[in-house]
């Protein structure tokens, strides 16, 4: 398996990088750095392409940027990463990069101008690769905040059974104890939520598997969050809604990734992954 | 589900409940993209002939120079700045999502390259608006596609589908949409690509009669062609096919020394675009799509002499070159129309002036073959160029010397360009890859689908006694041997390797893995192109090899998996 990273060559860069190479080590996955000599690449998903515009930090210091991977690398007592260069360009000035990889990270930074101005929303161009991507996004904290424990929030949806099953695929390769999180809708109870995992076939797993379960209410879901660790990593679906569809109906993945502190994995509904 | 994404899904399977043929659904998204690109074409001459009637007043100003630089700038400025999207010419960028990517293309590309071309062709720079308008038909139809999340197959035939529309829209010569996307974007001829693009040429066609009028672009008087005009034309071809040869190079040329310019991107398309202003400043017939010139030459109205003509043809090479290969937005076709009649004329003045009387036709007739060799061998696509002139000249009793022209200009510009314009920069990187051939499939299955992980790692320390039984419980020759510290891929075990200790017991215990492996084993990373893991196979005589990323062993890949998975895709891409 493979993380695909997009390495800044800043402080900031450097505390991404370290999450992603802490969730490398924990998962054992192999890390792809790709340090950018253009400030936009294409990301050719199965049916859609997407833009990434870096910002112009992405471009500093490419001189350096090799030697201070593989040192945040020796830091966490890893080996060096894979380092993606591109092979192929949409135009010349455009690379394009393969999605052939399992996981990505994607801070808030990377393509989006909301970001920039301070607003915290993760923005519609990184929703728009959360829906594209069949693999899972993670978004890092700002600062480096090693995880030991995983966390799922499932409402229920599609997306939050393929966020469970990322779940127990984690664990399974981990060790680390999982802890399922739902709001509560009305007053369903959590025999309804039950009969949802059994529906989507993850009772059997959700025993062997799931050490704690908290429901709360929908209506306090700021409030509640208090009850996620500060040492857990988030797994959550998203539906990657653009943005009229958020400016209408709202998104949680923006009122979670705006509370949380924690590194944050999101599965968009293309995500096929397996447990 | 809600309601939205129930009715997308229901379209986007369509083939279901249209009985497990999308041909009916095909023809209606045809339709509907024809509609759309037909639509971008004509605002794209609308917005055209807005700039440059805003423009005309000022062109007889000395300080005119300036405004082909500045709308070369403001065009780079809004492709780079505003839009983001890397420049190129349209064409090779849609033929390259087509050949690599199933199709796919930027949402912002379905308007960008209409603002852009309207900045650099309106304010007087040297190109033609019909490749940024194929790059927006053809965007229109991939989003569409995306949109109701069609697939691959079903997503290139309406990329196609825009970009005949486009065609068919900006020259109101619907066959011509057909034959080109055909021959250049989609690069196969069939019937499953055929009716939607057929549908698309129409609609395209349509709205542009609808909103335009049913007008082809250039009307001509009726020419009498008799023999020696069609034998003629074969004369023809050699002038034209030079003509390619040389506007080829010299944009080719020209963006090479631009990219020595240590200047940005819109302070480089200004220079270009002042250069250009400034040799229209004496030869105006240079500047813009040109199609006014075109008229006349046509008609056979137009005045100028043998040494007028021949400057106004290097001219307007000179000009092409330095507006596109400087930065400026816009395709080829309408110059290579323009350098086309020229070197008609030229070729009929010069015949005439050697043997009076010898042609009995108008030069216009000429002129009008010229733009058929050109376009044919600048595209090496002779059927585009034959219909095309038919069909915006409305002279079919020319047909015959065209095809002729048509033919021979492409053969020789083949002889000394191996690839057409569009092609050229995508055969020498190895992005193009036609539908059906051995490169597109190969191209078409990775590494990571092929990998055989039913291998057996064992560390290199492990006794050959304890190997033995290892090999008891595979069907496998091989043996990836790992460093049991590090994790990290040190060789391979064939069985080979073991035969002569196998059956002496006394060495099970005292020869290990470590001792007799094979270090010096050639691997293939996991991101390699196949292609490239074949020729090395075949290099190398061997049958297999080991997949070792980040020196961590991922499995095996073999060609008797290959050819399996080869015959699977094959089949995909073959069926209709």
């Amino acid at each position: 398996m493979q993380m695909f990273h997009v390495f800044r060559n800043t402080p900031y860069g450097r505390e991404t990088l370290l999450q992603t190479a802490y969730f490398c080590k924990k998962m054992d996955i192999t890390p792809v750095v790709y340090i950018p000599a253009y400030a936009k690449f294409l990301l050719y998903m199965e049916n859609d392409v997407i833009q990434v515009d870096l910002d112009e930090s992405y471009l500093h210091s490419p001189e350096t940027a090799k030697a201070h991977v593989n040192a945040v690398m020796a830091e966490l007592e890893m080996a060096p990463p894979r380092f993606f260069a591109p092979r192929h360009f949409s135009t010349p000035s455009l690379p394009d990069v393969p999605v052939s990889f399992n996981f990505m990270t994607c801070p808030k930074t990377i393509s989006d101008l909301s970001a920039k101005r301070g607003s915290g929303s993760i923005g519609p161009r990184i929703r728009r690769i959360f829906k594209a991507a069949a693999f899972p996004v993670m978004i890092p904290p700002p600062v480096y905040k090693p995880f030991t424990r995983i966390a799922v929030m499932f409402g229920g949806s599609a997306n939050a059974a393929n966020a469970m099953r990322l779940a127990v695929r984690l664990h399974r390769l981990s060790g680390m104890p999982v802890s399922l999180y739902t709001a509560e809708e009305g007053r369903r109870g959590k025999k309804y939520y039950e009969k949802l995992l059994g529906k989507h076939a993850l009772t059997g797993v959700f025993e062997q598997t799931v050490s704690d379960w908290q429901i709360f209410p929908q209506k306090d879901f700021i409030d509640n969050l208090y009850k996620v660790p500060h040492d857990a990593l988030v797994i959550m679906g998203a539906y990657g809604h653009g943005l009229i569809r958020q400016l209408l109906f709202g998104s949680t993945l923006e009122i979670i990734q705006s509370t949380l502190p924690n590194s944050l994995l999101i599965v968009g509904p293309n995500y096929r992954g397996t447990m | 589900m809600g309601l939205y994404d129930k009715v997308k899904t229901w379209i986007g399977e369509s083939p279901q409940w249209l009985g497990g043929d999308d041909r009916l659904l095909l023809i209606i998204f045809g339709a509907l993209v024809g509609c759309c690109s037909g639509l971008a074409a004509v605002a794209l001459n609308f917005s055209l002939h807005a700039m440059e009637g805003f423009f005309s007043s000022y062109r007889f100003h000395w300080y005119f120079f300036v405004l082909p630089g500045m709308g070369a700038a403001l065009s780079s400025l809004f492709l780079e700045k505003i839009i983001q999207e890397g420049a190129g010419h349209g064409v090779p960028e849609v033929v390259y999502s087509v050949s690599r990517h199933g199709g796919l293309l930027r949402m912002r590309s379905m308007f960008s390259r209409l603002v852009s071309s309207s900045l650099t062709i309106g304010s007087g720079g040297s190109a033609g608006p019909e490749a940024p308008v194929v790059m927006s038909g053809s965007a229109i139809g991939s989003n569409i596609a995306r949109f109701f999340s069609l697939n691959e197959r079903q997503r290139i035939a309406l990329v196609g589908c825009g970009s005949a529309g486009a065609v068919a829209g900006v020259f109101n010569a619907p066959i011509a949409g057909l034959v080109f996307t055909i021959e250049v974007i989609v690069g196969e001829w069939t019937a499953l690509n055929i009716v939607p693009i057929a549908v698309a040429s129409v609609a395209g066609a349509q709205i542009s009669r609808l909103l335009q009028g049913n007008q082809i672009p250039f009307t001509h008087l009726h020419f009498d062609v008799d023999i020696s005009t069609t034998l003629a034309a074969a004369g023809l071809a050699i002038i034209t096919a030079a003509g390619c040869i040389l506007l080829t190079r010299a944009i080719r040329k020209s963006h090479h020394v631009s990219g020595k310019v240590p200047v940005p991107l819109w302070v480089r398309a200004a220079i270009g675009g002042c250069i250009v202003g400034l040799v229209g400043l004496f030869l105006p017939q240079v500047l813009g799509e040109g199609y006014s010139v075109i008229q006349k030459m046509v008609e056979g109205s137009f005045t100028g002499g043998f040494a007028l003509v021949l400057m106004l043809m290097l001219a307007k090479i000179a000009a092409t070159s330095v507006t596109l290969g400087w930065g400026g937005s816009g395709g080829i076709f309408a110059p290579c129309l323009v350098v086309g009649s020229f070197s008609g004329l030229m070729y009929y003045r010069g015949i005439d002036a050697l043997w009076p009387g010898l042609l009995q036709v108008n030069e216009g007739c000429f002129a009008l073959l010229g733009m058929a060799g050109m376009i044919g061998g600048m595209l090496q696509a002779p059927l585009t160029a034959i219909f095309l002139i038919v069909e915006i000249t409305g002279g079919y009793e020319t047909i015959l010397p065209l095809i002729l022209v048509s033919v021979i200009s492409t053969t020789v510009c083949h002889y000394f360009e191996p690839a057409s314009f569009y092609f050229r920069d995508l055969i020498e990187k190895g992005y193009y890859l036609r539908p059906r051939t051995d490169a597109k499939v190969l191209a078409d299955l990775r590494i990571s689908e092929l990998v055989e992980k039913d291998c057996i790692s064992v560390p290199k320390n492990m006794s050959l006694g304890e190997f033995v039984k290892v090999v008891q419980q595979s069907r496998r020759n091989y043996f990836p041997v790992i460093d049991e510290i590090t994790g990290a891929f040190a060789g391979m075990i064939h069985l080979d390797d073991i035969r002569p200790y196998l059956f002496d017991t006394l060495l099970h215990d005292t020869v290990f893995l470590e001792q007799i492996m094979t270090t010096d084993v050639e691997t293939v990373d996991i991101d390699d192109d196949l292609s490239e893991v074949l020729s090395r196979m075949d290099v190398s005589g061997s049958f297999s090899m080991p997949v070792v990323t980040n020196q961590r062993f991922v499995g095996m890949v073999s060609k008797a998996t290959l050819l399996d998975k080869y015959r699977k895709e094959l089949m995909l891409q073959t069926t209709d």
